[in-house]
């Protein structure tokens, strides 16, 4: 499962323009793997890794 | 020397040899010109295929040019301080939803490229833009965002000096 797959798991309300403009997931390709890099969304707060975790 | 012509018509300035040389060379013009500042093409030779809803750099595995070997590890650190003129664009198939590039300036998106809702068979986001570079810390990457993963058909980046610091 993809940190998108866990977050989208946990606030399915969540769009694509959400993911453009005020969360922003990142990969910098150095086999580190997904992680978030800002999270700016007004309503939904950021999870926690417990919360992304048990997904 | 400047050349003048005044109210009446009458031209000083001129060299006792007569009119200036129009040769354009590059101790004739303004320091601040590009000349021979880095640049550098290189696009993807392997598809990339990038996770849904996730900024991932770009990986570039062929270089058609790097003239100061300032490119990487997909990767563009300019050694020399100045304006660049930067480009990247990348490309998906239909079955993904949606795909936009993103310029990154020293590991912070700087400026975002065009977003396209895919519709047709070949589906690109382009991202163009000047960026000033200090020529030793700078370094600048491309990255893509598609919004359901899958290959991608294309990518390509690439930078040239437009003007010196």
């Amino acid at each position: 499962m993809t940190l998108y797959e866990k977050i989208m798991a946990l606030y399915p309300s969540l769009i694509d323009i959400d993911f453009l403009t005020t969360i922003r997931l990142q990969n910098d390709s150095d086999g580190r793997g997904d992680y978030i890099a800002s999270w700016e969304h007004p309503t939904l707060a950021r999870p926690t890794e417990e919360q992304l975790n048990a997904n | 020397m400047s050349m003048v012509i005044n109210g009446s018509g009458t031209i000083t300035g001129l060299s006792a040899g007569g009119l200036p040389s129009a040769t354009v060379t590059q101790a004739t013009l303004a320091t601040p010109i590009a000349g021979t500042g880095p640049a550098f093409s290189a696009y993807q030779s392997i598809p990339q295929t990038p996770a849904t809803g996730t900024w991932t750099k770009l990986t570039f595995t062929t270089k058609d040019f790097d003239t100061n070997s300032n490119f990487a590890s997909s990767t563009f650190t300019p050694t020399v301080a100045g304006y660049y003129q930067v480009n990247a664009q990348a490309q998906v198939g239909a079955t993904s939803s949606s795909i936009s590039v993103s310029i990154y300036k020293n590991g912070a998106a700087y400026k975002s490229g065009t977003y396209i809702v895919t519709s047709a068979s070949y589906n690109a986001s382009i991202a163009s833009i000047l960026v000033y570079c200090n020529g030793t810390t700078d370094y600048i990457d491309a990255y893509v965002y598609i919004g359901t993963s899958g290959a991608l058909n294309a990518a390509q980046f690439s930078a040239s000096m437009v003007r010196s610091a």
